[in-house]
């Protein structure tokens, strides 16, 4: 006989019991796997969105909004605000390439795609694109697309497609990035300008660095020289992480209170099971347990529902991490994300801090029962009917 | 002294809860090492509380209780759980076994707490239900055994630890007269093995096997 043993056996004694404060814990441990993951896999998103920027630099119009910077990020909808006159200026920097973007959006077949004016060119050569299909000409009449569009809304190159009531030809379908490059429709600068009635405007301007020693210095230069802000590739990625942390943070609060939930399930448990097993703690003392031999006998048995709970939980976690995340990454915020692939199933780190969690709440759930328990009198808990 | 094993002295136990009851008064008793004792006297008069302050399961209000020469009343609630485990084993009228685990765990559960390693556990539980005749019934839960077994059993968990000292809290109480008599002889061979026994009983049966039988009445020794 171990302790181990005797604890199973009573833990499993009351076969129901035993399973719903399994599950209350597999629950809150589940939920807070898959939050994590989540979050985890947003944070690496972002990071490897940005790298794939291939910007140092990002030129804005003054006074916008951390969100508006995620969307640099994401490809969402931006205002036009920078006019061409400060393109000019800002790409007449030497030792700086300038590459403006104008995002925009439209719709195929109800759903929204987005719609980038580039300078051809300039971004083939900056973003090292190939074409998969067809070529890469962009005029008033033909547009691009990346490869996941193309293949989302199972397009060819010589399809007609119709933006904003304009009539367009595909000319050609991008190689596949594994990034947001790959879900947008690509047209000459000039005639989304003109499609989109923005005038000269381009919604932000991504730089490309020679020295990059000299980063600050280009930014101040920048600066000096166009009315617009500059945030670089890091700061970049610290606004958006801090938004996706505050984000992670609440939806991690939420996983906390089912556990907290879970928690009290534990306690309740054990209360019973100690009132319900009064006389075998009597009995217990009576061969010559000692208070430190019981409190730890109940704290064992917490503990192991923390493990068994932690165990089911971070499986579940998991399973569901990688069924929802497909639909996970359909809504607003995460959209970005692209693809399932985007929310890390299977996180060692994620995977040991729930573990490290749930056998920690158990254990410290456990406190309180098994305190009371190694508290009894042997005469009155053995004698009680 | 050396042949007592148990003395008391003024041993008095009130309870307090609401009214007050003196459940023992002033009890002096002395018990010799090997002996076999029993404690008569009717229900509610104070057998069973006698029994618990010599076994270190209560503690008196006043009084002392000897264990050779250790004073049980002065040790800590650890020392006196160690002693419990090593030097004394209880028998109680309800069998008392711990039903979730089978007969041979039962009686290993002591010795877990004594810190016995496993395979030694598992040897000497066998050797000691052998003794008792029920190797057979290792494997059992104590459900399926019948009163006299299960009380059988209870011996067998008691003696796991080799303790000097056997208290027996009614052991037949809940036994027909033919399992009484066979756990008597039980309790008998136990006895003759050296073991010293303190019996509380009703039954005039295990009083006559009994070298030495104290009367409480009212809280208070008579006789013995």
């Amino acid at each position: 006989m171990t302790r181990s043993k005797l604890v199973i056996k009573n833990i499993t004694r009351k076969k129901s019991r035993f399973l719903f404060t399994i599950f209350g814990i597999a629950v809150g441990i589940a939920s807070l796997v898959t939050l994590l993951s989540l979050g985890a896999g947003l944070e690496s998103e972002v990071r490897r969105q940005s790298e794939q920027l291939g910007a140092e630099l990002v030129v804005t119009p003054k006074g916008w909004c951390a969100y508006e910077q995620i969307s640099v990020l994401t490809g969402e909808t931006l205002p036009e605000a920078i006019p061409n006159e400060d393109v000019e200026k800002v790409a007449g920097i030497k030792g700086i390439t300038a590459i403006p973007y104008l995002v925009q959006r439209t719709a195929l077949r109800n759903q929204p795609v987005p719609v980038v004016g580039i300078l051809s060119t300039q971004m083939m050569k900056f973003k090292k694109w190939e074409i998969d299909k067809g070529e890469y000409l962009l005029d008033g009449g033909s547009v691009v697309t990346g490869f996941g569009i193309a293949r989302q809304f199972e397009l060819n190159v010589g399809d007609a497609l119709t933006i904003r009531g304009a009539p367009f030809r595909l000319s050609g379908i991008l190689k596949e990035k594994g990034n947001r490059d790959d879900l947008a429709i690509y047209m000459d600068l000039a005639t989304a300008q003109r499609l989109y009635q923005v005038g000269d405007m381009v919604s932000f301007i991504a730089v490309k660095v020679d020295d990059i020693t000299r980063i600050d210095g280009y930014s101040l230069e920048i600066q000096e020289r166009a009315n617009v802000a500059v945030v670089s590739d890091k700061q970049l990625v610290r606004s958006v992480l801090a938004i996706v942390g505050s984000v992670r943070n609440t939806l991690q609060l939420v996983a906390a209170v089912a556990i907290l939930a879970a928690c009290f399930g534990i306690i309740n448990t054990m209360v019973t099971a100690i009132h319900e097993r009064k006389r075998e703690i009597g009995i217990l003392q009576a061969l010559g347990a000692g208070r430190e031999t019981i409190f730890s006998l109940f704290l064992y048995e917490s503990a192991f529902y923390g493990f068994l709970g932690g165990v089911i939980g971070i499986v579940g976690g998991v399973i569901f991490s990688y069924v929802a995340a497909p639909y996970i990454t359909q809504n607003e915020f995460t959209a970005f994300l692209g693809s399932a692939q985007s929310v890390e199933v299977f996180n060692p780190d994620v995977v040991g801090k729930a573990m490290l969690f749930s056998l920690l709440v158990a254990s410290l759930s456990g406190i309180y029962p098994a305190f009371q328990a190694s508290r009894l009198s042997p005469v009155e808990a053995i004698s009680y009917e | 002294m050396n042949d007592l094993i148990i003395r008391t002295e003024k041993l008095t136990k009130i309870y307090e809860d609401g009214y007050r009851t003196v459940a023992l008064q002033d009890i002096d008793l002395t018990i010799a090492r090997g002996s076999l004792s029993c404690i008569m006297g009717p229900s509610g008069h104070g057998k069973s509380t006698l029994l618990h302050l010599i076994g270190g399961l209560d503690r008196p209000t006043s009084g002392r209780v000897y264990l050779e020469d250790m004073d049980l009343t002065s040790v800590g609630s650890s020392k006196l759980a160690v002693l419990r485990c090593r030097r004394i084993g209880f028998v109680f009228q309800f069998f008392n076994l711990l039903p979730v685990l089978t007969v041979l765990e039962n009686v290993e559960v002591s010795m877990m707490l004594a810190g016995v390693p496993q395979k030694e556990q598992r040897e000497r539980a066998i050797e000691i239900l052998r003794l008792v005749g029920l190797e057979e019934k290792c494997h059992v839960k104590p459900n399926q055994l019948s009163g006299g077994q299960r009380q059988r059993v209870a011996i067998a968990r008691a003696m796991a630890n080799n303790p000097d000292i056997l208290l027996m809290d009614e052991p037949t109480g809940n036994l027909d007269s033919k399992s009484e008599q066979e756990l008597l002889t039980h309790i008998h061979k136990v006895n003759q093995n050296g073991k010293t026994i303190v019996i509380v009983t009703h039954s005039q049966m295990v009083a006559a096997v009994a070298q030495r039988i104290f009367l409480i009445r009212d809280g208070r020794l008579e006789n013995s």
